[in-house]
Order: structure tokens, then C-alpha cells, then sequence
């Protein structure tokens, strides 16, 4: 008899352990989405009358947001993979010291360090004022509101998201498997190429994901950093809900960019094969 | 055409002036999470004020800590009406509270909120001060006999600009077209002040506008968005904006130059030749607060004329109380010939006030004002 208890507690066990994430997501992910759904088409015209406007009319805000997105993450990436090369290799003993740098912004609320940016973007800030002495801004040329702030916004405020994942990857990587490597003639180039470099996809994955997602999804920067120009999908979505108070707009307008952000890493997990990520 | 003459002595530093912003796009951020803060003090309560940012001297919060014994806490958190509605609204609908024992919003915003039913009724008894409200402010279509809203001061909207980078004095809203301040322009994301003055350059009146008027004045709008003429539209926001040189000119409100001076002297204020609007901003207390008693206090003291005339020495708008004028005239005789607290006949011909729209209007030119502005 308790035998069997035990057994069956010990086949229940499984489920008890995930129940309360599973609710979790039921309550505060399943539930919102379906009430944003219902949102999206209820109230007012048929639905698609509703997606229409949001795709016709916000159609550049879409390809913005993903064009913005994108430059973001190919720049954290080219900045990113370097440092995080160098902390897992070259830091040695500074090596945490180096990873708590990396996350101390974090420190710092979002919003207040991206008003620092534009004290520094400013037309009178020291960016403008070093760019202009290289000659490689005109007298009248500014950074504030302009897409290279938004795009550089971005890229800082994710390249953490980038840093810390490429960095978990090569950390674990086999250092004997680069000795050998070199045991086989490999050039320190090559080695990297053929050895550290496909080892540590996992890692570019999973980091172009955590910059990609957020960064195209992103309010703030195009909003601060951005003029009208530049605004963004969650910009607009944001100020459809808050402003204009069009609820069946914006929850479209949310549902797309979410449908198109999962198009987007389906087809990037494809192409980098990383099939226990997708 | 008038200059604020700068008086740096209740001026608000621009530093201190960004952390608010700062402060209150956080409060943004957080949607209609506004702070709240247990109270102490005398009553046991404390007074929790919503206001705009350089909307206030120096000294009459703790001048009214000091005579009522009544903590207060003076928010700096509205920045853009449509915004603050938005944190507002929900829980006003559901009878919470939204931890504020005052908010100031514009006309058309409190119509809209008395019009809902979220304000509570003020009680003459407990404010009896409020018989010096101006007689030309009592009577308003969106408040009739003025029984849940009061100005806190009224303003213009008009041009404010920075000579140095725009090279020469401005005259009125066309110049704000010029393509020699490409990008260097902003306006407002009130639809009513962005709109109303350029109808006024077109040569349209908002008092008298119809779809027509909004439209071509949003396509004009549309069109210098599009071509990089307007680099943003703001909240109060533009504040910042102008004090630190990012901007040569910005559509902004008559007193906020004066707050701006410590760090700015050269910024001007303009009414433009082609006219300016007038609005006031008026004092509600949301009917979930259970804090009335202590808000009407702050109501009956800001509208003795003495303290009035304190808080336009510091944010230099029209003052809606009897005599402040004259108490102004004697605590800062330079500000009180200011077209600014005191417009002189020929700029209040000048003065026009943006119709009150129904809510199918407001909700249709909204949206036009929206698209133009690429919101």
C-alpha cells in the first residue's frame, strides 16, 4: 500500500514541480494575451479592418523598428563578442571584475541613463562638440534625435543581453579542444574560425535573441533619443494605448509586431541550426 | 511682441530640472503607478499635490506647511495632459484612489474629468477665498459657476527661442517655418496649442474652427514633420530641450522662460503677431481622495492674493485671484508691468482660446493630429 503511494507521489512529483510556473504563465501571460486578442478584434470596425490600418498605416514603422533592431544587434555583437572574448581568455584574475563592470548600468535605472544619453548626444554635449573638431559632423550637424542615437541607444542598452550569454559559452568551451587545434598546425586564426567560433554560436544565439527581441519591441530610445521620424513600433503602440486610447488599434498593432518578431527568430533559428533553441 | 525680462531668484536650475523630467517619464513608465507616500505631519495626513514642472515659486509649499501645519507634497509629475488622463482615468473610473489630493490640468482635460464624474464638488464654506476668482474665469462652458475646478493660473502659449541660435529676433508662428531652423524646431503634442497656433499663422481662428481648419493646419504640420523641420513634439518637456541649446525655438508656454533663466538668460518668450492661445490650468480634487478637507485648505490659501502674487513672482503666468495683481506690483514691481502676469490690451486682443470640442470632434481631430504628427 505505501509502496504504491510513494510511487504514485513520485509520478505526480513531475507535474507539482511545474504547476506553479504553469500557472504562472496561464495567469499572467495566456490570460492578458487572450484579453489582448479580444481587444484587437472587438469594438468598433471588423477586424481586419483594424489590422489593415495597422499594417497599411504603420507598415515604415514596422520595417523601422526591425531595420533599428537589427543594426542594434550586429553592433552589439561586433562590440560585444570581443570583450566577452577577452573576459573569458585574456581578464585572467580580473575576470569578474570585468563581468560586474558589464552589468553595473544595470545599477542604474533604464530611463535615467538613457536621459544621461541625451545630455551627452546634445547639440551643445561633448559628442557633438569631438565630432565636430574631427570634421566628421557639419557645423549645423547633430546626434540627438537622429537615428544613429536611437540605433546607439539600443545597442547600449542591450549589449549586455549580448555580452553575457557569448561570455557563458566560450567560458565552458573545452580549452583542450584549441590545443589540440594548434597541436594540429592550426594558425591562431583558424583555430578560432574552426573551433572557438562555432562552439560559442550557442551563445551569439541566445544573445541576438535577448538584443534582437527587446531592441525591435523598444519605446524608450526612439522616444528620448528619436525625433518623430525615427519612432518606433513600441513607441507608437505605446502611445495608442496611453494617449490616444485606441485599445483595438494597439492590440493589433501589438499582435503583429509579435507575430512578425516570431517569423523573424523562427527563420534565424533555421539558418544557425541551433535546433535545442528553437 | 514680449520678452520675459529673467529674474533668476525662484528660478528652478536645469539640473534639478532634469532629474524632475527624468522623475516624471519614470511615473510614465510605470503607467499610472504614482508614487504614494503614507503621510505624517500635524492632521496625520499629508497633502499630495499633482503639478507642472516650473509652475511654482520657491516658497509657498513650505510657507503653507508652516501656516496650516498641513504636510504637503508637491509633484512635479504632469507633463502632457493626454498622458496624465491616461494614468489617471482607470483608476478613477474604478472610485480608487490615485494617491494625489490635487491635480491641475488644462481646460478641455478637466471638462473632461468633471464631465466623467471623478471630481469632487468644492465646498464654499471650506474655501472662502474662492469668491476672488477673476469674474471673467467663473463662468466657464466646461464648469459652470466654477463648482469643482478653479484656476491654478492661466497662460499663453506662444514661441519661446534662443537668439543666439536662431540668429535674429522671431516675429510669429511663420518663422517656425523657416528652413534656416531645419530641425531646430519643436512643438507641442497638445493638439489644441500645436494646432490652435498654427491656424493662427494660416490665419484661421481656433475659436471658430472646423474640420476643414484642422485639417489643412495638421497637413501643414504633417508636411514640416516630414521634412525634418520639427525635430519633436513635447510635453513640458521642451523645457529641457531649450535650456540646453538643443533647440532654437519651441512652441512653450509664457513663464516656464523665467525657470529656465538661471541656466539660460538669453531664452524669449514671444506672442506671436499672429495671435497667441489662452488657457488656464484648474485645481480639482479627485473624488477618491480622502484628503479634501486638506485640499480645499491649499485651495483657500493660494487664492489669497498675497500668496498668489508669491507664486506668479516665481512662475511668472496670469494670476486668476483679485488683487494679486497689486500685492505683485508691490513684492516685485519690475515683474508686475510684465506682459506675461499682466497682458496689456493689445496683446489680449491678440489672445484666442481653442473652442470646446464634442467628443466625437476631440476623439476625430485627435486622430488627425496624431497622423500628423507621426505619433
Amino acid at each position: 500500500m505505501g509502496g504504491s503511494d510513494s510511487h504514485r507521489r513520485s509520478r505526480l512529483a513531475p507535474y507539482l514541480l511545474v504547476a506553479p510556473g504553469i500557472l504562472w504563465l496561464l495567469a499572467f501571460f495566456v490570460a492578458p494575451l487572450v484579453i489582448l486578442a479580444s481587444t484587437s478584434v472587438g469594438q468598433g470596425g471588423a477586424w481586419y479592418e483594424t489590422y489593415g490600418l495597422a499594417l497599411g498605416r504603420y507598415g515604415p514603422h514596422f520595417l523601422r523598428s526591425f531595420r533599428y533592431a537589427l543594426a542594434a544587434t550586429l553592433l552589439a555583437l561586433v562590440l560585444g563578442y570581443p570583450l566577452a572574448y577577452f573576459i573569458a581568455f585574456r581578464a585572467g584574475r580580473l575576470r569578474y571584475p570585468f563581468l560586474g563592470l558589464v552589468i553595473l548600468p544595470f545599477f542604474v535605472t533604464f530611463l535615467v541613463r538613457t536621459f544621461a544619453w541625451k545630455t551627452i548626444l546634445g547639440d551643445g554635449g561633448p559628442a557633438v562638440w569631438l565630432l565636430q573638431r574631427l570634421h566628421l559632423l557639419g557645423a549645423h550637424g547633430r546626434l540627438l534625435d537622429t537615428s544613429i542615437a536611437v540605433v546607439g541607444g539600443l545597442t547600449y542598452t542591450f549589449l549586455p543581453f549580448m555580452v553575457l550569454p557569448v561570455y557563458a559559452s566560450l567560458e565552458k568551451l573545452d580549452r583542450r579542444l584549441v590545443e589540440a587545434a594548434e597541436d594540429l598546425y592550426a594558425t591562431p586564426g583558424a583555430a578560432f574560425r574552426r573551433v572557438v567560433l562555432p562552439l560559442s554560436l550557442p551563445g551569439v544565439f541566445a544573445g541576438s535573441l535577448l538584443t534582437f527581441i527587446p531592441a525591435a519591441g523598444d519605446f524608450i530610445n526612439a522616444q528620448l533619443l528619436g525625433s518623430p521620424n525615427q519612432q518606433m513600433l513600441g513607441t507608437v503602440i505605446q502611445n495608442q494605448f496611453l494617449d490616444v486610447r485606441d485599445y483595438p488599434l494597439a492590440a493589433a498593432l501589438s499582435f503583429v509586431l509579435m507575430a512578425l518578431i516570431t517569423v523573424v527568430v523562427l527563420a534565424y533559428a533555421r539558418l544557425l541550426g541551433t535546433e535545442e533553441l528553437a | 511682441m514680449s520678452d520675459a525680462e529673467p529674474r533668476a531668484g525662484d528660478s528652478i536650475s536645469r539640473r534639478r530640472f532634469l532629474l524632475r523630467s527624468a522623475l516624471a517619464a519614470g511615473g510614465m513608465a510605470l503607467g499610472s503607478g504614482l508614487t504614494s507616500a503614507c503621510g505624517r505631519g500635524a492632521g496625520g495626513r499629508t497633502l499630495r499635490i499633482s503639478n507642472w514642472p516650473l509652475y511654482i515659486d520657491g516658497r509657498t509649499v513650505a510657507d503653507f506647511e508652516r501656516a496650516t501645519g498641513i504636510r504637503t507634497e508637491y509633484t512635479e509629475d504632469i507633463n502632457d495632459n493626454a498622458e496624465f488622463f491616461a494614468r489617471i482615468s482607470e483608476p478613477l473610473r474604478r472610485g480608487q484612489s490615485i494617491d494625489r489630493d490635487i491635480i491641475i490640468l488644462t481646460d478641455w482635460t478637466a471638462g473632461r474629468l468633471i464631465e466623467l464624474g471623478y471630481v469632487a464638488p468644492l465646498i464654499p464654506g471650506k474655501f472662502p477665498h474662492k469668491t476672488n476668482l477673476l469674474d471673467d474665469l467663473t463662468q466657464v462652458d466646461f464648469d459652470p459657476g466654477r463648482r469643482y475646478s478653479v484656476p491654478w493660473l492661466s497662460g499663453m502659449t506662444g514661441i519661446g527661442y534662443n537668439p543666439e541660435k536662431t540668429g535674429r529676433e522671431l516675429t510669429g508662428v511663420e518663422d517656425l517655418f523657416d528652413p534656416r531652423l531645419k530641425g531646430q524646431v519643436t512643438m507641442l503634442t497638445e493638439m489644441r496649442d500645436t494646432l490652435g497656433l498654427v491656424m493662427l499663422g494660416m490665419g484661421r481662428d481656433p475659436a471658430r474652427c472646423t474640420r476643414a481648419d484642422v485639417e489643412a493646419a495638421a497637413a501643414r504640420v504633417k508636411q514640416a514633420r516630414e521634412r525634418g523641420q520639427i525635430r519633436k513634439f513635447t510635453g513640458n518637456d521642451y523645457a529641457e530641450d531649450l535650456a540646453a541649446g538643443n533647440i532654437a525655438a519651441a512652441l512653450a508656454w509664457s513663464g516656464d522662460i523665467q525657470g529656465l533663466a538661471a541656466d539660460n538668460p538669453g531664452l524669449r518668450w514671444l506672442a506671436p503677431a499672429e495671435g497667441a492661445i489662452l488657457y488656464s490650468d484648474n485645481m480639482m480634487i479627485p473624488k477618491s481622495s480622502d484628503r479634501q478637507d486638506l485640499a480645499m485648505a491649499w485651495m483657500d490659501y493660494v487664492y489669497d492674493p498675497r500668496h498668489s502674487a508669491r507664486i506668479v513672482a516665481g512662475a511668472p503666468y496670469l494670476s486668476p485671484v483679485k488683487g494679486a495683481a497689486a500685492e505683485l506690483a508691490r513684492i516685485a514691481p519690475e515683474l508686475a508691468s510684465s506682459p506675461l502676469v499682466n497682458p496689456p490690451a493689445e496683446l489680449r486682443a491678440r489672445l484666442h482660446v481653442f473652442r470646446t470640442l464634442s467628443d466625437a470632434e476631440a476623439t476625430d481631430y485627435n486622430r488627425i493630429f496624431q497622423d500628423a504628427i507621426g505619433a
